[in-house]
């Protein structure tokens, strides 16, 4: 329709208008062609995103694993969190077209939908994996674990610290309470992100079994002077930009990142909940799983298990910022920065899978009700 | 009326049936799914639990406040527009579609950089007054949320009430000067009642996007303020599915009661438009004082409200926050292929666009006709019916295409038709009511002419139907491209990688905080949408001489 004449015959209009479609049909068919995919993998959108090389680091961990079996493995980076992905794999349940899944963590696995979505498997070289590690995750194996993390509160030595705060050097959560510490921490809101819901648990654990109160008492206490983001890419913002919010919700790895970052001393510090002597943190274990009725069944458990592997898994630290499952693995010294699991008392195991899959919609019921009230 | 051949009414049935298939079908078949699942709490547990009753209020709470707002700045602001003369006019107008094609998670971005603590707004403010403290933060809480809302939905208040005014006839004006008729008697007498049904259109949509917020309302909302549709999101993530049916046939409820309201409200008082004419205007200098001020202090608002996210985010483009630096990193990441790279994102969304933009002026067309047609059924159900992309919930439209159509044809690997059509569904609405307009100002006496003059259906459709709606069709497509091209929530669900438009790309940009490539692709969606602009309307001036 380049301009409009006064005659022209209708059926030239309407042959450039077929002929516009048809054209930007075939253009989109020709950016659009699918890569010629043996093995699909979906995975969150930041799998493997926060190392030196992102772009290159699909060739780098799976070029090797293509090579020996003459497969095409995509990595599918959907734009969600793992939540999503489970609805997008409840979605094409009847159809599936992935076949493996990473990033389903200790909590979400207790849905009941995972059962109808994902398959058990046992990957012969799991000994490579903590036994307790795998347990911590799902002992029924409908993931097994690929990395872990403990969610834990950070903050940032130049704006707060231990001078100015010394109860950030035992961090009670009575102090956390307080409306200058509460008014500075930024948390996700645990609906809609993993690391914000791994917090509510932490805190439920420790106030319902070690302090014994009221999980509900002390979010009362805080909400008008808590920052809640939606996600932790929103809560990183909001901490490493506003000057008001100091304490953010984040993992023990982080003073390793800042460390690897400035490449000195970390401006990092990891604050773990303290009580009478001990520290606490919750772990968030993430898995790798067979979808259930997938495509390529024998080439996916040969997936998982390469990705249990050295070969994958020591690219995890620098590039996910997670502790690799397979502990055999060397970390980067960086990483002496980073809080450890024998650091901490495991809250997950004061609050385990059955009570949180039997409570979990009624706390998050409670969680909404206090804070939109 | 003479008798409708089969063609016509095939041509019209067009639009329903994909309506049908790609909009009724599937949201039909995810809501009853739904219900039948019986995930979680019941239907009853889930209307009475005081979380979805208060998600309810503050629907409608924050809704009615933001278009309060919209409707107050975009009715002065076209007031403005349409009576002043001044150069750039048009750039102005083709400025003013910005807002909508950036995604919600942009405009957060720069609203926080505007208007948060220690925002633009904030350091002013904390220089007048010599504080170190925050004073101002409006990008969070309530503040946040409606000034957001006003930031999309002004230009459209302002778009839709200035093109309506402008056809208001100067002759009507001067006979109440002259019979001495003060400036609020004119406005309240001749003025208002002219524009009414564009206004109320404007207020309806207002409405309607702001009760169904999502990205806005959960970012800013900081856990405390929740929509029925942040609800509905959050229900499909937790697997709660009958949580998210019931919501969600709540929400339709309400924006259908709307839209049947309006469509009732618009039926009775059709304002019959005359011949084309163009208003009075005046120059700055022939305003008296006040008005200046009046109309420097808008100007004013208005930059700071929609120019001031908009300044930032362009900044961004170019600026690294984390280095410090200034950078063209973002605009060589557009040109690049690959993981990451914001090539194929870039060519995506210009080809899905200008298809869903094609198809949405093609279909528009017989619905337009459909809703000028004869009789009282078939006019208001085409209204409704057109109305009901932007009332239903955009994730249960995206679970719905995903289970009923992408699953079941096997489009599931390379979903991009899917994507296609959703953007298509929501142009729609934009579309139809943009050329139904321009078929209101059709003078039937030139279709009597043309067939005393014995030329065929097809002549008359082609040589004096379509270029007499050429303004309608255009200022449709311009809507229809900005939607498109602005889509988030669908496309978001639903694409893979290969798939994704800038608007994904911007957003996984954001989550990897690499905000130099999130800078630059919103830069280039901002320059796609107005050089778009301004080609359809060089194009219809081209076609039309000027007939507008």
């Amino acid at each position: 329709m380049a301009d409009y004449p006064t005659r022209r015959n209708p059926r030239l209009i309407l042959g450039v208008i077929i002929t516009t479609i048809v054209i930007l049909v075939a253009a989109i068919a020709v950016v659009n062609t699918p890569a010629n995919v043996t093995l699909r993998v979906y995975t969150y959108d930041s799998f493997l995103v926060w190392g030196d090389d992102p772009d290159t680091i699909d060739q780098r961990v799976f070029g090797p694993f293509e090579r020996a079996h003459g497969v095409n493995v995509e990595i599918v980076r959907l734009p969600t969190d793992a939540s999503g992905i489970v609805s997008r794999l409840a979605a094409e349940s009847s159809n599936p077209v992935a076949d493996v899944v990473i990033g389903i963590d200790n909590i979400l696995v207790l849905e009941d939908i995972i059962a109808t979505v994902l398959e058990p498997y046992t990957p012969t070289n799991l000994s490579l994996i903590d036994s307790q590690l795998v347990n911590t995750l799902d002992s029924e194996h409908y993931v097994v674990p690929f990395d872990f993390g403990l969610v834990t509160l950070i903050y940032s030595k130049n704006t707060i610290n231990t001078t100015t705060h010394p109860q950030l050097e035992n961090l009670t959560l009575s102090a956390l309470a307080d409306p200058e510490l509460a008014g500075v921490l930024v948390t996700e809101d645990p609906h809609f992100s993993s690391p914000g819901l791994s917090f509510l648990l932490a805190e439920i654990a420790m106030s319902e079994k070690l302090l014994g109160q009221d999980w509900d008492e002390w979010w009362i206490d805080v909400n008008d002077y808590i920052d809640v983001q939606p996600g932790w890419s929103e809560a990183w913002s909001k901490w490493y930009e506003d000057p008001t919010r100091h304490l953010m919700v984040s993992y023990g790895t982080d003073p390793a990142y800042s460390s690897y970052i400035t490449g000195a001393e970390p401006d990092t510090v990891a604050a773990p909940f303290y009580h009478n002597g001990v520290d606490y943190a919750w772990m968030q274990v993430e898995g790798i799983g067979l979808v259930k009725n997938n495509p390529n069944p024998d080439l996916a458990k040969l997936f998982i298990e390469y990705c249990l592997s050295p070969a994958v898994q020591s690219y995890i630290s620098l590039n996910q910022w997670m502790f690799p499952a397979n502990m055999d693995v060397e970390l980067d010294p960086v990483f002496d920065y980073a809080l450890h699991p024998d650091d901490v008392e495991l809250l997950n195991d004061l609050l385990l899978g059955p009570e949180i899959k039997a409570n979990k919609t009624s706390w998050l019921n409670q969680w909404d009700i206090i804070r939109t009230g | 009326m003479r008798k409708r051949p089969l063609a016509l009414y095939s041509a019209i049935s067009i639009p329903f049936l994909v309506l049908i298939v790609f909009l009724i079908y599937p949201v039909l078949r995810v809501l009853i799914e739904g219900l039948l699942l019986n995930t979680g709490l019941s239907v009853s547990e889930v209307l009475e639990s005081p979380v979805t009753q208060r998600a309810f209020v503050f629907s409608l709470y924050q809704a009615f406040l933001s278009t309060m707002l919209s409707v107050i700045l975009g009715l002065s602001g076209a007031i403005l527009l349409t009576r002043l003369r001044f150069r750039g006019k048009t750039l102005v107008r083709s400025l003013l579609i910005v807002p909508f094609v950036l995604p919600p998670i942009v405009v957060v971005v720069g609203f926080i950089r505007m208007f948060g603590s220690f925002g633009i707004i904030d350091s002013i403010a904390m220089v007048l007054t010599g504080s170190t403290e925050t004073l101002i933060d409006l990008a969070s809480g309530i503040p946040g949320i409606v000034l957001a809302h006003a930031f999309y939905n002004v230009p459209l208040v302002m778009l839709m009430v200035s093109s309506s005014l402008e056809r208001l006839d100067p002759d009507i004006e001067e006979s109440a000067e002259l019979l001495g008729a003060s400036s609020l008697q004119k406005f309240r007498r001749i003025t208002l009642p002219h524009i009414l049904p564009s206004l109320l259109a404007s207020s309806l949509l207002t409405f309607i996007f702001c009760f169904m917020s999502f990205p806005i309302v959960l970012t800013l909302g900081e856990g405390r303020y929740k929509t029925l549709e942040v609800q509905i999101y959050d229900a499909f993530r937790s697997f709660d599915f009958t949580k998210a049916s019931t919501v969600g046939i709540l929400q339709v409820l309400v924006t259908m009661g709307l839209a049947f309201a309006y469509v009732r409200a618009n039926r009775r008082q059709n304002v019959g438009t005359g011949p084309t004419r163009s208003i009075k205007t005046k120059s700055f200098s022939q305003l008296n004082p006040i008005t200046r001020v009046l109309a420097i202090l808008y100007f004013i608002i208005l930059c700071t409200l929609v120019v001031g996210p908009i300044a930032s985010i362009l900044q961004s483009a170019v600026y690294d926050p984390v280095t410090a630096t200034y950078t063209l990193d973002g605009f060589t990441n557009l040109l690049r292929i690959g993981t990451g790279g914001g090539f194929v994102p870039l060519i995506n969304s210009v080809l899905y666009a200008i298809l869903a933009t094609i198809l949405a002026v093609i279909l528009g067309i017989p619905l337009a006709y459909s809703r000028r047609s004869k009789g009282k059924v078939l006019p208001s159900f085409t209204s409704m019916l057109v109305l009901l992309p932007l009332g239903i919930s955009s994730i249960t439209v995206a679970y719905g295409l995903m289970i009923a159509i992408a699953v079941p044809l096997g489009l599931t690997t390379n979903p991009w038709p899917i994507i296609v059509i959703a953007q298509t569904i929501i142009g729609l609405p934009f579309s139809a009511k943009s050329i139904e307009v321009s078929l209101d100002k059709i003078d039937n006496a030139i279709l009597e002419n043309a067939d005393i003059l014995g030329v065929s259906r097809t002549q008359r459709l082609m040589f004096v139907e379509l270029p007499l709606l050429m303004p309608g069709i255009i200022v449709g497509a311009v809507f229809a491209f900005a939607m498109a091209i602005g889509e988030m929530s669908a496309t978001l669900f639903i694409a893979l990688p290969q798939n994704f438009t800038l608007a994904v790309a911007i957003y996984q940009n954001l989550i990897v905080r690499k905000f130099v490539e999130a800078g630059a692709a919103s830069l280039v969606l901002v320059a796609i949408c107005i050089i778009s602009f301004l080609i359809i309307e060089h194009l219809s001036e081209e076609s039309i001489g000027g007939a507008v």
